[in-house]
């Protein structure tokens, strides 16, 4: 079949933008995309730079951005691959710092920050002299977090990264959640206390994109909520420098455990503390001006709030 | 210009696990790879790794069916030494964080891989490798052990036939470096690549064994290649054989399940050769291209839920439902058994320079190493040549002057005058003459036609240009440096293939049909000469397993 690939160029060094170069090449029918480019390195342009590896979907490495969606080239074929004018697009993840053509930066985007989360087991003990007796049934979210090939998608969809680069982001967070979910690790309390600092868990805006955006079905964000869940039940809020989102959490619960709803102006005052509370005084001057101020603490119960209160007490009682 | 007591070049299973070994040595340790470590080929591994750690299953068993496996061509002192620490090596990557699959009482558990008759590969659901390679990776963090990525490798430093480091070029500046070192271990995986369509990685270029060849290292039963018979369908993509020790069924173009007819009593189940052989027969002698892979009769939930991998690949590349339909298949190119002659610690032959993995012949495989017997050799073998290479220490000399000639070597060929001959399609004429005439099924005239096809491209190579001139990762030059390994490969698989005039697990030759064990317990050896490779054979070790007719 004859294909047309328009393939993202740019070279830093030489300046200018990335464009869209189109090569037609003739292929099998049953071609993926990566066959396409190599075709396009080995006869057309030796001069196009992409990376590849396993060729069998295993490694990540040929992550690209085809036809406007986030896909692996190897696994892709191009029958499926065009757009509707008949064209398959090829270019870089975005949010990345391309390097040349398709080659990204992933070492500042990807490693760096898996690095930051000291991922090694952390062992409490000596290892026992054969192997760890565990339930397999403990290892099972272990296990599914390490079906991770790093392929960079679940941080390409998160709605924060392009706002602030240097959240941690969903990939590095499963990296960690994987630790935190092996039976094996003894280091819970030190990882937590880490992950809580700025740019970590609590930097999540759960959207779920990364759900979406995951090839391999981990749901990084429920991975993340599951890291914010064990941290509250260790009593683990935040770290030194951001206790404002601790003191966040918790007074949203107590406002909804009191009154069954959220009481806006308890919540910002737990939140930042009397000093920090008249940073806000702008705000607080016009919403009183249009009727809007909440006066923290005079807040009504909701029809029900009783109930409400109910379930709080039930889950805390049900708490280790 | 960086200076390591202990250069690991391959950053793979092997490549790490030799470099912790060094590293806990107390040895200054690098890696240099071309690609990063957790996009390596070990990561593809699915299956499992064997080790005698489950009741009714021992050491001595896990041997003799190794040996057995390989047809009789392992050295058994490696084999003992290979099963023998196989239950620690298993152990220790559980105590690193290996999240292997367990049994109802929390043991790791086992499942039954191809040309076992016990339950004795430990897995972690279809990504055994690829959780292996993870940990691997984390350890070498930890460690803070240097990682040297995307460097590609061109030449081996030697200083008074010693090797004392290499040169390479980085890909992201183009830079080309000396990298000094009192020990060089090579870790590059196989050469499957030299065939047309393989399972095996872009990079899995015989780089490693190439350059110890011509640094002098004898290469050993290079004419052992494994075929899988699991390639499906156009990209070779391979799909676990563990689907065929599930109780998956081949099926010819007549629509008759052969495989008993070649392996009575485990039919599918039978080591990879034998398959891969059966396979390849129904091919060449029946209609169709492709024998079938028959799914249809087992549990379809079971099976995507314990293979979520293998029925991803067949939905997306055979485009079938494997509850619904055959899935198409045929015999590729997979490991290699040989490659670098090696003692039981790595050492090569040339002073300084060790390997271990897929690029060494560790001497276990034989003529057919069996699934889960390749994660474990790399282990073992990787810790050896780490713990050895950390011995040794020397001083270089004239380097300067060394690395100044590669750079003029580089230069030359990235300026060379453009002409028509291009590196790609080239890796593809070879491959596939190695395909149609080195495969799973040889004789004598076609060697021939592969050996005269090979000078011929050889020469070809000599006029080959790099049409894009830029530093900056330049994959052209990186794919024409791997064409020279793949050429020098290829050139001596072929004269081992004619060397060996019997047939002998994965080597099949029809115009010498019988396994002779009166003149062929014995490996091939290869060594260098500027006129072609020098042909030698070595007699097997036998310790306490009596060479037999195998049967399966």
């Amino acid at each position: 079949m004859q294909a047309t690939f328009k393939v993202s160029r740019y070279d830093p060094e030489a300046g200018g933008k990335p464009t869209l170069q189109p090569y037609t090449l003739e292929l099998p029918e049953d071609a993926t995309v990566l066959d396409g480019l190599f075709k396009i390195r080995e006869e057309l342009d030796g001069s196009l730079a992409f990376r590849a590896s396993c060729n069998r979907g295993f490694c990540g490495e040929c992550t690209l951005r085809i036809s406007r969606g986030g896909r692996l080239a190897c696994m892709t074929r191009v029958a499926t691959a065009r757009t509707k004018d008949g064209e398959v697009t090829v270019e870089p993840i975005r949010y990345v710092r391309v390097l040349k053509d398709l080659v990204c930066d992933m070492d500042r985007s990807l490693w760096q920050k898996i690095k930051a989360v000291e991922p090694w087991l952390q062992p409490a003990a000596r290892p026992p002299e054969r192997e760890y007796i565990v339930a397999d049934a403990q290892l099972r979210p272990v296990r599914n977090a390490m079906k991770c090939y790093h392929c960079g998608l679940c941080d390409e969809g998160c709605s924060v990264i392009p706002f602030d680069n240097t959240f941690l982001g969903p990939a590095a967070l499963t990296k960690a959640y994987r630790f935190l979910a092996d039976p094996r690790d003894g280091a819970r309390a030190h990882r937590l206390r880490g992950l809580g600092e700025p740019r970590g868990m609590w930097d999540c805006v759960h959207c779920y994109e990364a759900d979406e955006h995951c090839p391999r079905g981990i749901d990084p964000t429920h991975r993340i909520l599951d890291l914010r869940e064990m941290a509250i039940g260790m009593g683990i809020k935040s770290g030194a420098t951001n206790p404002q989102v601790a003191r966040h959490y918790e007074s949203f619960a107590a406002s909804v455990k009191k009154s069954g709803w959220l009481d806006e102006g308890r919540l910002a005052l737990e939140t930042w503390g009397v000093r920090r509370i008249f940073g806000l005084l702008p705000v607080a001057w016009r919403a009183l001006q249009r009727g809007k101020l909440p006066i923290p603490y005079r807040h009504p119960k909701r029809a029900g709030a009783e109930r409400i209160g109910r379930i709080f007490e039930k889950v805390e009682r049900r708490k280790p | 210009m960086p200076k390591h007591s202990v250069l690991i070049v391959g950053a793979g299973i092997s490549g790490m696990r030799a470099a912790l070994a060094a590293h806990e040595r107390g040895s200054d340790v690098a890696l240099i790879s071309k690609v990063h470590p957790l996009r390596t080929h070990g990561g593809t591994s699915q299956g499992g790794i064997n080790a005698a750690v489950r009741d009714g299953d021992g050491v001595e068993l896990h041997g003799a069916e190794t040996v057995k496996g390989a047809d009789y061509l392992a050295d058994q002192d490696a084999v003992e030494l290979l099963t023998g620490a196989a239950p620690r090596a298993v152990i220790e990557l559980d105590h690193w964080g290996v999240p292997f699959n367990r049994d109802p009482t929390g043991r790791l558990d086992a499942r039954s891989l191809c040309g076992a008759t016990r339950s004795r590969a430990c897995f972690v659901d279809d990504m055994t490798g690829h959780a292996i390679l993870q940990v691997l990776w984390e350890q070498v963090l930890k460690a803070a052990i240097p990682v040297y990525d995307e460097w590609v490798v061109t030449k081996p430093l030697l200083d008074d036939g010693a090797c004392v480091g290499v040169v390479a070029i980085e890909l992201a500046s183009g830079k080309v470096e000396a990298f000094t070192a009192d020990a060089v271990v090579l870790a590059t995986g196989g050469c499957a690549r030299v065939y047309e369509p393989t399972g095996a990685g872009y990079g899995v270029t015989g780089d490693g064994v190439a350059l110890a060849y011509q640094a002098g290292a004898p290469l050993m039963d290079m004419e052992m290649v494994q075929f899988h018979p699991l390639g499906i369908r156009g990209s070779g993509m391979i799909l676990t054989d563990a689907v065929l020790g599930l109780g998956g069924h081949l099926v010819n173009g007549g629509g008759e399940r052969f495989a008993l007819k070649y392996a009575p009593t485990l039919g599918e189940r039978a080591p990879r050769d034998i398959v891969a052989r059966a396979a390849e027969e129904e091919i060449v002698g029946g209609p169709a291209e492709f024998v079938a892979l028959d799914l249809r009769h087992l549990d379809g939930e079971e099976f995507k839920s314990r293979f979520p991998f293998t029925s991803n690949i067949i939905k997306t590349q055979a485009g079938v439902d494997p509850a619904k339909d055959t899935v198409p298949v045929r015999p590729v190119a997979h490991r290699t058994m040989g490659g670098i002659q090696v003692d039981s610690d790595g050492a090569t032959g040339v002073a300084g320079l060790y390997a271990c993995g897929g690029c060494a012949d560790t001497r276990v495989h034989g003529a057919n190493g069996l699934g889960g017997n390749w994660l474990l050799e790399a282990l073992v073998f990787g810790e050896r040549a780490g713990l050895a290479a950390a011995q040794e220490a020397r001083s270089a000399k004239g380097i300067d002057a060394r690395l100044e000639d590669e750079r003029r070597r580089i230069a030359v060929i990235v300026d060379r005058p453009a002409g028509p001959e291009r590196a790609g399609p080239m890796r593809s004429e070879l491959g596939r003459v190695m395909r149609r005439c080195v495969g799973p099924l040889r004789d004598a005239s076609g060697l021939k036609e592969a050996a005269t096809k090979i000078g011929e491209l050889s020469a070809r190579y000599r006029k080959v240009c790099i049409t894009s001139k830029g530093r900056r990762y330049n994959y052209e030059l990186g794919a024409f440096l791997e064409l020279e390994s793949l050429l020098s490969v290829g050139q001596v698989i072929v004269a081992a293939a004619q060397f060996r005039e019997e047939s002998r697990g994965a080597h099949v030759r029809r115009d010498h049909p019988v396994r002779d064990d009166a003149r062929w317990l014995a490996h091939t050896v290869a060594s260098f000469r500027p006129d072609g490779p020098a042909m030698t054979s070595k007699p097997v070790v036998v310790t306490k397993w009596k060479p037999e007719g195998r049967r399966y």
